[in-house]
């Protein structure tokens, strides 16, 4: 190849990174181009719930892995069946008895699990909007800093 | 027979009595009797009704999320766990008689499954905090703010313990009710069938 064709080829491509880039830039859709791409993902998984009746409250427990490369919050909690959800913790207190408070708010590092169960963290659905039979499942939706929301199934079942 | 052979043979025979007395009754029964209502709201005469089993008795509330199903659970695989379960009652108390009715209480005792050796107890609102004094049950009534709890609204700080009681009244034994091992009260109760 002659260098001035050389020269020529080099130009053309120049020419056309830096349309290709100038293109991105003008996007109508600019602020999905600043979206954090996160490599992996968070799973959730054996998620179940305890049966409740209407009006009344219950609770669900599951697992959340996070096998994303960073550090994930998780920030809120919804579900068509109840009024609101909260991340609330069963403790014992010095003195052998058992009480209920809401938890602080939960950050999962990279390649860390959070278990939700019986007798520690779990999420209270209050004021239900149907009743919970067992055989019954709901949707629940946890919505975290970095991925955003994901939704899960939990069926309705009698702890063994 | 010589004062050393003596004195050998008597540290046998009190360390072989210590052994048959097994654990010593921590509260006395025996001579109570608490007016309770079962879940078909006929009365029930605490502990004495249940004279002659062995009774494993805990308490709970209906309301609660959490640690209440992990307690009742926990019963459920206790008698799961023994090869015999005649002569054994299971009983769950309630923290909570103004909101756990007999009906409510057959409601919790049908949706967990509780077959007949189970008798759900409730009382008349004023009358439960004698057996709780009795057997040192502490059951506040606590708000959570954010839950919007209010007077009837309300969750409970409670105890955690399952009583073992002979067949005469005396509890002899205690556990954390929800996380003592099936096993372990299977050997304590086996040892009582055996006095």
């Amino acid at each position: 190849m002659k260098p001035t064709k050389h020269l020529l080829l080099v130009i053309l491509s120049s020419c056309f990174l830096f349309l290709g880039c100038g293109s991105e830039s003008n996007s109508p859709n600019e602020s999905d181009s600043k979206k954090e791409v996160v490599l992996g993902k968070i799973a959730l998984d054996n998620a179940w719930a305890r049966p409740g009746s209407k009006k009344g409250k219950s609770a669900a427990y599951l697992r959340i892995s996070n096998a994303t490369a960073s550090t994930d919050t998780l920030l809120s909690f919804n579900s068509k069946a109840a009024q609101s959800i909260e991340l609330h913790e069963s403790i014992e207190n010095a003195d052998g008895t058992t009480s209920m408070r809401p938890a602080e708010q939960q950050i999962i590092p990279a390649g860390e699990k959070l278990q939700l169960q019986p007798g520690g963290l779990h999420l209270m659905l209050i004021n239900l909007k149907r009743d919970l039979a067992v055989g019954d499942s709901l949707q629940i939706s946890l919505e975290f800093a970095r991925v955003g929301t994901i939704s899960t199934t939990a069926p309705v079942q009698i702890q063994n | 027979m010589s004062s050393t052979l003596r004195s050998l043979l008597i540290s046998l025979l009190i360390i072989a009595g210590l052994t048959a007395c097994g654990p010593e009754p921590i509260y006395d029964l025996s001579d109570d009797t608490y007016q309770l209502r079962d879940s078909d709201s006929t009365q029930v005469n605490f502990p004495k009704d249940f004279n002659g089993n062995i009774s494993l008795v805990t308490f709970i509330y209906t309301n609660c999320p959490d640690v209440c199903p992990v307690i009742t659970a926990n019963m459920t695989n206790i008698q799961r766990e023994l090869d015999d379960t005649s002569g054994v009652n299971f009983i769950e108390i309630t923290f909570d008689p103004e909101r756990d009715s007999p009906s409510v209480l057959k409601e919790y005792q049908d949706l967990y499954g509780l077959n007949e050796q189970f008798t759900m107890l409730t009382s008349h609102p004023n009358d439960s905090d004698a057996l709780l004094d009795k057997l040192d049950i502490v059951a506040q009534k606590v708000t959570v703010d954010s839950l919007g709890y209010d007077s009837t609204n309300y969750a409970i700080r409670h105890s955690n313990t399952l009583y073992l009681m002979d067949k005469d009244g005396y509890i002899r034994a205690e556990y954390p009710a929800h996380r003592v091992k099936p096993e372990h009260v299977k050997d304590d109760i086996n040892y009582l069938r055996s006095e």
